[in-house]
């Protein structure tokens, strides 16, 4: 069909989440042009998925919706979304004259030495022309099929068309071809005939001479744990779950126990229920699990004042700015912290759950029953570059870094950094940090790519790049 | 006069009386707000005032489609000064500006109200809403008088300062200087590394902080845009955002640190002797536990320039100019009270710095070639025999047998448990670095002397970050024995020949031979007590913040209660100081290992860059103006004035005479509002906050129907 | 003029023939995806099913999670899940709580799902 489009950026970003966005700020600042491409149909990442956030107890939405929006509105950045990286490879630039202005004559080696990483992109139908869509949402109250919203932890429904979330950016409508009946109900009530069932995937090329892998994490699975149940038993759900139940925009608007809709009394969190566990393949720590446990517990113990709530730990991991304080205010609150493995969950009488543990003050194994079950989850590596690019992962499938020390963003591919997640776990304050410090890694690379005369802009201007996005 | 006066009053009057369209926004901030407030009732309440065009309320304002409902507003000419309810200004008034910007209309007509931190937080049900209503009442009052300023633009200069010569300073100054600005860096010892000296091998990947520093260190000073001025403090600070000046002040040269850390009557021998050595030092020199010399020869200025290494040492002040100065000034090692475990009591007690450095010297010292002991050492098991010989660790000459580590030493004080130190200061922050340092140091004895058994005593193993959970398997796995205490019962540390019951862990007859017994309670095995008899004690010393009180003073800096330097946000400006244009990087801030302590610099640096990028700055306009007409110049403003150099009198000429009337110096004004007070003719207002705008606020406070609407 | 209303009528004319021909190539498209719109549609009727078992018993009276399923015969997770996707389109209330449960009314349809 048509010839592959590329488009040429100083600097590609994978993934939009608060290391992406917060790397592409920083960037964008020193007057590169920046793509950010990310796979899900909004940016934000898992942060705008969260309901608050320690130390501050700021709302989540708070810290991340400017940031978004700030991306959104940078002439330097420009987002891609429904977008998955095929490929990334460092090539010989063909054209030179882009940059001729910039490398002084006696440089001509440099030039025809010179490389780019050239990224193919699969932009996913979205089946909506992105172009035309105005985010009034009267596709999605139109569409009569209710799908399981996994924004909201599976509790409620969207529909097969839908905005992905109210604040999400951008606000454009995303069609979900699985669940479509092709009714037409959708296109006809579109005030503007942005819906297309005929859109298909394509392929297209991002030129950029820099790229921050910024991919982040997911969570294991519970269905892998057969100790606690294998996700089958009422009421145990996991952390990102309790999240939604706590946001503002929840499935619910308030916290309940998804068997059956009863308030909870007593709320259990089970730590360390993926990591620092060599069964599931996770032996290392998740590292930020003990802080939101906590700050969900006092989330918990405000909304429910009644509730117990009890945190089963191993070690409690409070080690960052105002932590250890904020975990001595939880227990100050009432909140039981009880040192203990938890060996088994099972599903207990009228929807209870029930946990056998260890006791530490030699009673031996202890059952207890809990309405609802919380299991802080391991947290794996969202992206491989297996298959797609030549960077290396470490042993926890992370990003290896090459210089964890003094340059702890570099990657032993040439040109490409990593921020946040994607180079282990890591909350969300260290993750803002490591993101300013790839973008200054970034800046330097391109510095000394560029030339080291000052005010070097070679590779594309903002009005060129414009044109062609 | 007077009737110029009138004149003027009545010229303003007129300005202002147009009748400006207000548009309110309230946001409901998912509940934070509109839990508490009736946001509804509150906007019905808003729409009836009289200036008001619209009232709108939105999920989150700040979101995109909440930003363009104001934008929309604005275009289409529904309104023309703008209202937003919503959290602190702190947290989002820039936004909003912006998005008042973006839609082609001057920033400054906006106001701000807080219904979040001010009322859904502190305030409920109809209290909340109540205040709410004021608050925003008084608001949309003012922004009807509100008039489109222009923000002050300094021009900033190209280079910076960082204070610190640390791993984080060091780092700061050298991606500054990538990115084509001139620095500046300032340290206090004669030596460049901090912090990163002391150590030896790092956790968890077992480099040597030689090496790390060495690499480092010698970019910095090659660099050409890098200036060091060695063994020198800041002087004095003026200036604002662009355009510092600071003094530097050349100090008697502080010991090497590698003497610092001791503090016994020998070591003080030692820093005579290794300060007399510095003079042997050249510059660009590794110096074991102390970092790289930092110093020239003292004809420095007929070395430096050849060899293109720029150090000034001339034992004399400088005066810097610089644009944006990052503050690196580092942590140090806790020190224990005295008694604290027995510490300078029991000579066998000592921290864990003290443990590194001594492990070094016994392997410099050749008592133990540490090539000898470490192959032959490598892949035998734990086992603390091999081939029948035994390989101790030996701390001054002693043979250690067993020793005790205890951890959160000068760290997770709690208040009722632990002594508070001189300042009557607790550390109730956990210092992140020593579980693994620990554990690190735990895992080289028992791999190098595996007849050395040691007992680890902890409250939480902190291993959280990558490859450290590998270090506590590792140290479980060559059996290093845990055990877990609580902060309220501590182990004891006894000298052995006053304990005798209890279990412990090697047979009497030996028991005796050892100096020291540490008690404990083990959480880990029901509360059962325990007794470890050992011939050292570790102590996993945490850290503090360096004292940096002057600092603080003179360019006015927030502290937190930890006594660490306190950003502005730890997640929307995890860098930055209040004080526009100051920037923080590493342990200055908060605990943090070295890793961290880079991307911390590198985070400063790049806010830093994007600063100076421009090669200016723009500030906020809200500084005091003078009416030239009114002004008197009696001076009483410039007395009042809290900020020196903001307002001064000057001559100007008027029809021909010289009069004397108040001028400002816009960069330099706080806003404060302190010279209005005083003015006895009203000559004086702070753009952005008119005395004509407080009127407007308080008449709509004052406003009987407020209440009366609401009940 | 003329000419104007001749260009006129040819975009009609060609709007129509691409109108004709987009029918025909939705009509393709449905018989290619012929066994994804099967189990769909049977999905949709059995939510019509349900949302109207759920709207039956609202409206005789506010309800409890248990006290629908037990009158709609389903499972309190399905029901819940379902009253959560109908408060979040407007059609359903969350009323007082009773005794660890709150109730459900109907309310005014301002984004119908059926």
């Amino acid at each position: 069909m048509k010839s592959i489009q590329t488009t040429t950026f100083d600097v590609m970003v994978i993934g939009g989440g608060i290391a992406g966005l917060q790397t592409a700020l920083d960037i964008a600042c020193q007057d590169y042009s920046v793509a950010v491409v990310e796979k899900g149909a909004s940016i934000g990442g898992k942060m705008i998925r969260l309901s608050k956030v320690f130390p501050t107890l700021d709302c989540a939405s708070c810290i991340t919706t400017p940031k978004m929006a700030a991306a959104a509105h940078n002439d330097n950045i420009t987002l891609f979304t429904c977008c998955d990286v095929k490929s990334i490879k460092r090539e010989r630039t063909l054209s030179t004259q882009n940059i001729s202005n910039s490398i002084s004559p006696q440089n001509n080696n440099t030039q025809r030495n010179r490389f780019v990483l050239k990224a193919v992109v699969t932009q996913r139908a979205r089946y909506v022309d992105a172009d035309k869509c105005i985010g009034c949402r009267k596709c999605e109250y139109e569409c009569p099929v209710l799908v399981s919203d996994v924004e909201q932890g599976g509790f409620s429904a969207r529909k097969a068309i839908s905005i992905p979330f109210s604040n999400a950016i951008p606000q454009i409508a995303v069609l979900d071809a699985d669940n479509c009946m092709l009714c037409g109900k959708c296109e006809k009530i579109c005030p503007t005939h942005a819906i297309n069932y005929f859109q298909e995937s394509y392929d297209f090329v991002i030129q950029a001479n820099s790229i921050v892998l910024a991919t982040g994490y997911e969570m294991t699975s519970l269905s892998d744990k057969p100790q606690y149940g294998m996700g089958k038993i009422p009421n145990v759900i996991d952390a990102l779950q309790m999240e939604r139940l706590l946001a503002p925009h929840g499935p619910y608007n308030r916290v309940l126990r998804p068997s059956d809709g009863k308030e909870p009394d007593s709320i259990a969190y089970i730590q360390c229920a993926g990591s620092r566990d060599r069964s599931m393949g996770v032996p290392y720590c998740s590292r930020f699990c003990c802080m939101y446990a906590i700050k969900q517990a006092m989330l918990l113990s405000g909304s429910l004042p009644l509730a117990e709530i009890r945190i089963y730990y191993m070690d409690i991991r409070a080690f960052g700015k105002g932590y250890e304080q904020f975990y001595q205010n939880a227990k100050a609150m009432g909140i039981e912290f009880v040192k203990a493995k938890v060996a088994r969950v099972d599903a207990g009488e009228d929807g209870s759950v029930t946990l056998q543990y260890e006791d530490q003050n030699g009673y031996g194994m202890v059952t207890m029953n809990h309405d609802l079950v919380v299991a802080s989850m391991g947290v794996i590596s969202a992206w491989s570059p297996k298959g797609i690019c030549n960077v290396s992962q470490g042993l926890d499938n992370f990003i290896h870094t090459i210089n964890s020390k003094l340059s702890p963003t570099l990657t032993d591919m040439e040109g490409v950094f990593v921020a946040g997640a994607a180079a282990g776990p890591k909350d969300i304050v260290d993750t803002i940090t490591e993101a300013g410090s790839a973008a200054i890694e970034v800046s330097k690379y391109l510095r000394y790519l560029y030339g080291k005369e000052r005010g070097l802009k070679p590779v594309s201007t903002i009005s060129s790049l414009k044109a062609v996005a | 006069m007077k009737d110029k006066k009138e004149d003027q009053k009545h010229k303003e009057n007129q300005e202002y009386r147009e009748d400006k369209k207000v548009g309110v926004y309230i946001c409901y901030c998912g509940g934070n707000i509109s839990d508490h407030v009736d946001v509804e009732r509150v906007r019905e309440y808003v729409e009836n005032l009289p200036e008001v065009a619209v009232a709108r309320t939105n999920m989150f304002m700040c979101s995109d489609p909440g930003q363009q409902l104001i934008m929309d507003d604005l275009k289409n000419g529904t309104v023309e000064r703008v209202v937003v309810a919503s959290c602190a200004p702190s947290l989002h008034e820039t936004t909003f500006r912006s998005a008042i910007s973006r839609a082609g209309i001057n920033p400054y007509i906006y106001e701000h109200a807080n219904i979040r931190e001010q009322v859904s937080w502190v305030h409920h049900g109809d209290q909340a809403t109540e205040k709410a209503i004021k608050l925003i009442s008084m608001a949309s009052a003012k922004a009807e008088q509100l008039s489109p300023l222009e923000p002050i633009r300094v021009n900033a200069k190209k280079h910076a300062t960082v204070i610190g010569g640390g791993v984080a300073g060091l780092r700061a100054a050298k991606d500054m200087a990538d990115c084509g600005i001139e620095v500046a860096l300032i340290e206090k010892s004669q030596f460049l590394g901090g912090n990163l000296a002391p150590l030896d091998k790092i956790a968890p990947t077992g480099e040597s902080a030689k090496e790390l520093l060495s690499t480092l260190a010698l970019q910095v000073l090659c660099h050409p845009s890098i200036t060091i001025y060695a063994g020198s403090v800041v002087d004095s600070f003026e200036g604002y955002v662009g355009n510092f000046t600071l003094g530097v002040k050349q100090v008697e040269p502080l010991p090497s640190k590698a003497a610092d850390s001791d503090i016994t009557a020998e070591a003080d021998i030692s820093d005579i002797q290794k300060t007399n050595e510095t003079d042997k030092y050249k510059k660009g020199d590794y110096i074991p536990f102390s970092g790289v010399f930092a110093v020239d020869d003292a004809d420095f200025s007929n070395r430096s320039d050849s060899q293109n290494l720029s150090v000034s040492s001339n034992w004399k002040s400088h005066v810097i100019e610089t644009g944006v100065i990052v503050i690196a000034t580092g942590f140090k090692s806790y020190t224990p009270n005295i008694g604290e475990y027995g510490y300078k009591k029991i000579k066998e007690v000592i921290t864990l710095p003290e443990l590194i450095k001594s492990m070094a010297d016994s392997l410099n010292s050749g008592r133990l070639s540490s090539q000898d002991s470490f192959t032959m050492q490598k892949g035998s098991a734990c086992s603390g025999k091999v081939r029948g010989l035994e390989k101790f660790l030996e701390i001054d000459g002693r043979k250690i047998r067993s020793m005790a580590m205890i951890h959160c030493v000068g760290s997770r004080q709690t208040p009722g448990i632990h002594q508070e130190n001189d300042s009557g200061q607790l550390n109730e922050y956990c210092s992140r670095t020593c579980c693994t340092a620990t554990l690190n140091a735990a895992n080289i004895i028992r791999e190098r002397y595996p007849s050395t058994r040691i007992y680890d005593f902890f409250r939480d193993i902190r291993t959280y970050g990558r490859g450290q959970e590998e270090i506590y398997e590792k140290a479980s796995h060559n059996q290093v024995i845990f055990f877990r205490f609580e902060a309220d019962e501590p182990p004891e540390i006894i000298e052995s020949r006053e304990s005798q019951s209890g279990k412990n862990f090697e047979s009497n007859s030996q028991l005796n031979n050892f100096p020291i017994c540490v008690k404990a309670k083990d959480v880990l095995t029901f509360g059962e007590e325990i007794e470890a008899p050992v011939d050292l004690v570790v102590l996993a010393t945490g850290i503090e913040p360096n004292d940096v009180s002057d600092l603080v003073q003179k360019m006015k800096l927030p502290v937190g209660a930890d006594r660490f330097l306190l950003e502005v946000h730890p997640k929307l400006r995890p860098v930055e100081l209040p004080v526009s244009g100051i920037f923080l990087a590493g342990t200055c801030q908060a605990p943090m290992d070295i890793g961290e302590s880079c991307n911390a610099a590198g985070a400063a640096a790049v806010k830093a860059a994007a600063m100076l990028a421009k090669g200016y700055v723009e500030l906020d306009p809200f500084v005091a103006q003078i009416n030239l007409e009114l002004c008197n110049g009696c001076g009483a403003c410039v007395e009042s004035c809290l900020s020196d150099g903001a307002l001064r009198i000057v001559d100007i000429k008027a029809d021909g005479e010289l009069i004397k009337r108040a001028e400002v110096t816009p960069p330099l004004c706080l806003g404060c509002g302190a010279c209005v007070g005083v003015c006895s003719e009203n000559a004086i207002d702070i753009a952005g906050w008119t005395l004509r705008q407080y009127e407007a606020m308080v008449d709509r406070i004052v406003a009987e129907n407020i209440l009366a609407v609401i009940n | 003029m003329v000419e104007e209303n001749i260009q006129q009528h040819k975009k009609t004319d060609e709007l129509s023939k691409n109108l004709d021909k987009k029918a025909d190539a939705m009509k393709a498209l449905r018989k290619s995806c012929k066994n994804r719109i099967d189990r769909v549609a049977e999905i949709v009727r059995e939510q019509k099913r349900a949302l109207k078992a759920i709207r039956a018993q609202l409206a005789n009276s506010p309800s409890t999670i248990p006290e629908i399923a037990a009158s709609t015969d389903m499972p309190t997770d399905i029901v819940l899940w379902y009253v959560a996707a109908m408060k979040k389109y407007g059609q359903i209330a969350e009323k007082e709580k009773d005794d660890g449960y709150y109730r459900y009314s109907l309310q005014g349809e301002s984004h119908v799902i059926d």
